[in-house]
């Protein structure tokens, strides 16, 4: 098998597994209850967040354990509590679906996927109360200058606050893909709200988290119990969030060696491979690899390759299995045939420098069958 | 130079096959996912994009062309609107019966036809011997009662590639040849109604109107119901009487026998004899005649062709898919049966046979 589609899921790693299963079984106490085995179950829950926190430079108490990425990003619009959302044209539908509730308007991006910043200027009003722009766009790998937008954040909440306008404004970035590649810091980024997913960095599936700085009023989504600081009440997932911060270690450690890593065989496979263009030229992960063969069909691509036991994808999942084009490819302008063309390569740790060649080799082969066929 | 073949791939194994048969004896072989109207209802999953992605699949295994054709809009005007203004008038209609009639061998046949197909095929279980409509060798899989109101034009362009075989058969083909889908769950019932069940579906566009049930026989009340649109005669179960389903202290069934529609009553009787729910004869309307092109009228004595069809001749009568051959005569519009039978509810279709040649059929009133 050779598996290039770690945007969509990555394995749990061996450490993450074992760290994770006497949370399962022996620990499995309530984090609540009043008895000693759960106060020890209790504070390596919080060492565990705090790891998770420490990771992108924020507090354990900053964060709100979720069940994935989709939920910690439902749960950043509960920020918004009057006012209107902006948010990328290329986010993914965890946050379009949810910003259509709050009255969204897209940002556009320009042919590289890259934050258009004077359209989010002219779409700046003084309702604007959220914008969310994923730090690492799932499609492309495309890494949006999130400081920037910040910057200017910063001057419209100064300009408001000298006219007397109370509307908050908060930035959201979902940094799902991001941190097997990027040295992630709430802080420098200067977001009020950032999500982090498990399951793209080798931690389990159904754990994720959103990084909520104080001074942002969230309602929640759950009720109950009151966990999470009343945002998000349920039992805490201890063996999931041991996972996951097992996980975030993991991935400060390879982030150097992956770099480099990734860089050769992204080069690798733009050298080997044939008769394509490469959508995803500038500001993009090393990692993430778009191919577009113009007047061929991807998705029988990917079929032909699924029978040699390469396993690759279209574009987002989601978007992938419901039959829709994507959005993100369209919104970089490509043209219908360019969008039915188009093949996401992630790579990631199951990967082996052998595999990208043997890959490069098998996604000629399928190209050159479909060529052939349509004559 | 070989002939072209447009096929309709749903991504279950039959048509998966019988394109590949096609393949196999040299057509020009060109895969079509028709893509129907579908809802997306809470809690209700019709998996058009996998069923999609798996006829997709095998065009790319078999290395035919394949394309997708959206008949969305007409299938909504044509099976869905049908379906709920017949059920609005009291009827049980049979949506594959028209999707067959208006979109499988209608449309899609008209558009293969405009792009330059020799012949359009399906994966349904059924023959064509003689040029005419008859049933499959599979007597378990037969789809012919679906099929009877096909225009003959259509019949003349159409191949059933798997008619021949059996479903065993066909499985193990798709097996030996890796085409994955011999292992799929079969799709049952109308996609776009999904698991939810017809009830469920139905209440999404008529709005609940409780009622009483009676006994037939007393006209005492007897339970309550949600509107008698939603129910249909033969019917025992889902019904709210005496705080049970569809049962009462005794431990016997009540069976729906009859609709007021008017004043929105359901009857019901728990006497398997009663005179309601049989009958010696039934009235159809728009009776389809196959092979009938040299009569007009559509009257059986003007039938020439099939002199069996007369009035006095047998014919042998299916009331439902796969349901029992049962002896009729055939008078006008009005089925004649040498002894009582089950009445099915209005809507349904009474599809005729002789010696395995599907004869036509017409809709139950």
């Amino acid at each position: 098998m050779i598996y290039l589609d770690h945007a969509a899921a990555t394995p749990v790693s061996k450490k993450v597994f074992e760290a994770m299963k006497p949370y399962f079984s022996d620990e499995f106490f309530n984090p609540s209850a009043a008895y000693l085995p759960s106060k020890k179950v209790a504070s390596e829950y919080e060492a565990a967040k705090g790891v998770i926190a420490h990771s992108i430079g924020a507090k354990a108490s900053d964060m709100v354990i979720t069940a994935g990425a989709t939920e910690a990003n439902n749960l950043a619009f509960g920020a918004v509590l009057s006012g209107d959302c902006l948010y990328l044209a290329t986010e993914h539908d965890s946050i379009r679906k949810v910003a259509e509730k709050y009255h969204g308007q897209e940002i556009a991006v320009d042919k590289n996927g890259v934050i258009a910043l004077d359209d989010l200027k002219a779409k700046m009003t003084d309702k604007v109360e959220l914008i969310s722009i994923a730090l690492v766009n799932n499609e492309l790998g495309v890494i949006q200058p999130l400081s920037e937008v910040a910057a200017y954040i910063r001057e419209v909440r100064r300009d408001r606050l000298a006219r007397g306008v109370k509307q908050p404004l908060y930035l959201h970035t979902d940094a799902s893909q991001a941190l097997n590649l990027l040295n992630v810091n709430v802080a420098r980024l200067g977001v009020d709200l950032l999500t982090l997913n498990s399951a793209k960095v080798y931690g389990p599936k159904g754990v994720g988290a959103l990084y909520v700085s104080h001074d942002v009023k969230l309602s929640p989504i759950f009720v109950g119990g009151g966990q999470e600081r009343g945002l998000r009440s349920g039992t805490e997932n201890v063996p999931g969030v041991v996972g996951f911060a097992k996980a975030v270690e993991e991935a400060a450690e390879h982030l150097n060696g992956n770099r480099k890593k990734y860089s050769k065989w992204k080069q690798i496979l733009l050298d080997e491979l044939e008769g394509y263009e490469l959508v995803n030229k500038k500001h993009s992960l090393d990692n993430f690899i778009v191919l577009c063969y113009n007047g061929i069909d991807a998705e029988r691509l990917i079929f032909l390759l699924e029978e040699k036991g390469v396993y690759l994808s279209t574009g987002a999942a989601c978007a992938a299995s419901k039959g829709e084009k994507s959005h993100v490819l369209s919104a970089i302008g490509l043209s219908d045939s360019e969008i039915a063309g188009s093949l996401r390569i992630t790579l990631g740790e199951t990967n082996t420098e052998e595999q990208i060649h043997d890959a490069a080799k098998l996604i000629n082969e399928a190209v050159a069958i479909e060529r052939e066929r349509r004559g | 130079m070989a002939k072209t073949v447009f096929v309709g791939m749903s991504g279950g194994v039959d048509s998966s096959v019988s394109a590949l048969l096609l393949k196999q004896q040299g057509y020009n072989v060109v895969g079509v996912y028709m893509k129907n109207w579908s809802k997306d209802l809470p809690g209700m999953k019709c998996p058009w994009a996998e069923d999609l992605a798996d006829a997709k699949r095998v065009a790319v295994k078999l290395g035919i062309d394949f394309e997708v054709w959206d008949f969305e809009k007409e299938y909504h005007k044509k099976v869905v609107e049908y379906m709920l203004e017949e059920f609005k008038a009291g009827n049980t209609p049979n949506p594959d019966i028209m999707c067959n009639q208006e979109i499988k061998f209608k449309l899609f046949y008209e558009k293969a036809m405009e792009r330059g197909a020799d012949f359009i095929a399906t994966g349904h279980y059924a023959r064509i011997i003689d040029g005419k409509l008859a049933m499959a060798v599979d007597e378990k899989k037969n789809q012919t009662y679906f099929l009877y109101r096909i225009s003959d034009e259509a019949l003349k362009h159409t191949i059933f590639p798997i008619g021949e075989m059996k479903k065993p058969g066909v499985k193990k083909l798709a097996e030996e040849n890796g085409l994955h889908n011999a292992y799929k769950k079969e799709s049952m019932g109308v996609c776009f109604v999904g698991e939810v069940g017809m009830k469920d579906f139905l209440k999404e566009y008529i709005d609940i109107k409780p009622g009483e049930i009676r006994d037939v026989n007393t006209e005492k009340v007897v339970g309550h119901h949600e509107g008698a649109v939603f129910y249909t005669i033969g019917q025992r179960h889902g019904l709210y009487i005496s705080g049970n389903v569809g049962e009462v202290n005794d431990g016997m069934p009540y069976y729906v026998v009859k609709k007021d529609l008017k004043k929105n009553i359901v009857y019901v009787s728990k006497n398997l004899n009663d005179d309601n729910i049989w009958t010696d004869k039934l009235e159809l309307k728009d009776v389809v005649l196959r092979g009938a092109e040299s009569c007009p009228s559509r009257t059986i004595k003007t039938w020439p062709e099939r002199p069996g069809a007369c009035p006095g001749r047998t014919l042998e009568v299916r009331l439902r898919h796969l349901g029992q051959l049962i002896p009729a005569k055939l008078d006008g519009n009005v089925l004649h049966f040498d002894s009582k039978i089950k009445r099915p509810a209005a809507g349904q279709s009474a599809v005729f046979y002789r010696d395995e040649i599907c004869l036509g059929g017409g809709i139950i009133i």
